[in-house]
């Protein structure tokens, strides 16, 4: 057959086909038998040796069917819940030794330069300057620490302040891990530095420790977990580069990045929460007693959410 | 067909078709990424000027342009490559696409993972580690394409048919090979992109297949070529 003739001969099936391609998914019933069609005129063009445009042209097609046709992904509505019920809690626990090492990180040089401090409060200015402290002490004193933002406003100001920062912290910090996991130790345990520095600084003075600790206890409970939860992700990526086990690296490094995402998305999550709760409730102007009763709440849901959520689920079901 | 030793990626379909990739290096990926700097840039600061005449409250302003920043920020990327075939506005314009090493689209893990890693591949200092990476890795991947398992190749315009030529057919005085067949009809494809002078050039080379040389010789294989096709 000459290359005219086979090309009058299928000009319609291939015409049907580009059409079919520029349409949605659902009114593709008919391709997967076109496609078969046409592979075999790619396979017939190529080995009658027709010009390289046509067998091109034929190979493009078949390219673009390929994307179509095995590219689709199965719909999942329910991934995201089952992820925050199952995967997300059951990854966690998976990797308790993991998580013992990040919560060490973030919570020894806390507690330890907590005691420090309180036993001797100039050690405060080995690790924060004296500006900082004092700005950390008029932002909580009880002549400047306004219930209350002066409206809804200012509690919109700060919460996009604290998506874009925290959230983005703990992005970085899970990016970070993967060089060998030791940037995202770095960012937790510099922050468990700062965070007992002030704790314990403003709590020395019984002015602020009243103010500073009501405001903190409810969103530090989901906040400090999507930090622990975003070096934990990081930690762990850093970890299979270091220690890939019988895998590749390459392998190891996509294996835990693909157990991980849903702990970094809870992660993220966790935190624009706890942004929630700093710009709208922290600051509110209830009793501190009633903030002291919400914040244990908070800690309590998060403690018997990692540690019940979705026991005996038949772990690790979505990839 | 032969395959020549070059840096494509073949893949076999299970219907047994070989798709070829070409993976994208440092520097054209640089450009798209430059592209999609300054359009990005020039973009947000508009919506955030219009914000600010839309939102006239200074503190609600900043908290809703935090927000959309943030927004904008990290999933400009995702939504591209899943939307748009794997394409930033940047990576259009150079013509790449992001795939995943199975050579289809990518999904929302893979785009998640490879731009939040992006973050990595900055460090320590403008893209360092992406470049030390994509030097050292022979698909040119940055890390986060590593992590996420996915990698930017060229992408190919989708090809026209060409007309054959316009001659009588003649038949060919001895039998071609089909890669001779091909050669053959390839010259008239790719005509209207050589000077005259360089298809007479060639015309003179194939003096054996037609006996003549010159414009008679070139009028000759016009003639053998459409004969291949009609």
């Amino acid at each position: 057959m000459k290359q005219a003739q086979f090309e009058a001969a299928y000009t319609p099936l291939w015409n049907e086909i580009d059409t079919l391609l520029g349409k949605r998914a659902e009114g593709r019933e008919a391709l997967p038998e076109q496609y078969r069609r046409l592979c075999q005129c790619l396979a017939l063009a190529s080995q009658r040796g027709y010009s390289p445009q046509l067998v091109t042209y034929l190979h493009g097609l078949v390219a673009r069917c390929h994307h179509a046709l095995y590219g689709v992904a199965a719909e999942r509505p329910a991934v995201l819940l089952q992820w925050l019920r199952v995967d997300l809690p059951c990854r966690v626990r998976a990797e308790w030794k993991l998580l013992l090492v990040v919560l060490l990180c973030l919570l020894g040089p806390a507690i330890a330069i907590g005691v420090l401090v309180w036993h001797d409060a100039h050690n405060a200015f080995m690790f924060a300057s004296p500006q900082e402290l004092t700005h950390m002490h008029q932002m909580y004193a009880p002549s400047s620490f306004k219930t209350g933002r002066g409206g809804s406003e200012g509690d919109l100001q700060m919460f996009g302040h604290y998506i874009w920062n925290n959230v983005s912290i703990g992005f970085r910090t899970f990016a970070s891990g993967i060089f060998g996991g030791v940037p995202a130790l770095v960012s937790v345990l510099f922050n468990g530095m700062k965070m007992g520095v002030v704790a314990a600084w403003l709590s020395l003075d019984p002015a602020t420790r009243s103010n500073f600790w009501s405001f903190v206890v409810t969103h530090s409970s989901f906040e400090l977990a999507g930090l622990v939860l975003s070096g934990l992700a990081g930690l762990r990526l850093g970890l299979a580069l270091v220690k890939p086990g019988r895998l590749s690296r390459r392998r190891a490094l996509q294996e835990a990045s693909v157990q991980m995402y849903p702990v970094v998305a809870g992660a993220a999550l966790l935190t624009v929460l706890a942004a929630f709760f700093e710009a709208f409730w922290s600051a509110s102007a209830f009793a501190p007693a009633v903030k002291y009763s919400v914040g244990a709440v908070c800690w309590a849901l998060v403690f018997l959410f990692f540690g019940f959520a979705g026991r005996g689920k038949g772990a690790h079901a979505t990839r | 067909m032969n395959f020549l030793l070059d840096g494509r990626l073949s893949l076999t379909t299970p219907e047994g078709v070989r798709l070829q990739l070409v993976p994208a290096g440092p520097v054209v990926r640089a450009y798209a990424w430059a592209i999609d700097a300054i359009a990005w840039g020039t973009a947000s600061s508009v919506l955030i000027g219009m914000l600010g005449v839309l939102i006239p409250s200074e503190k609600m302003f900043s908290g809703v342009a935090a927000v959309l920043y943030f927004l904008a920020y990290w999933s400009y990327p995702v939504f591209c490559e899943i939307y748009a075939g794997g394409r930033t506005l940047g990576k259009r314009a150079v013509g790449l696409q992001v795939l995943r090493a199975d050579g289809l689209p990518v999904r929302w893990r893979e785009s998640v993972l490879r731009n939040l890693l992006l973050v990595a591949d900055f460090l320590p200092l403008f893209y360092a580690s992406g470049l030390v990476s994509m030097l050292c890795d022979r698909h040119f991947r940055r890390l986060g394409d590593i992590v996420a398992g996915t990698q930017v190749v060229y992408r190919d315009k989708p090809p026209k048919r060409v007309e054959v030529p316009n001659a009588a057919p003649l038949p060919l005085p001895f039998p071609l090979t089909a890669e001779q067949q091909r050669a053959l009809a390839d010259l008239f494809a790719r005509e209207n992109r050589l000077p005259h002078g360089r298809m007479l050039e060639l015309a003179d080379i194939a003096a054996p297949l037609t006996g003549r040389e010159g414009e008679a010789s070139l009028e000759r294989l016009r003639g053998m070529a459409a004969g291949l096709v009609r």
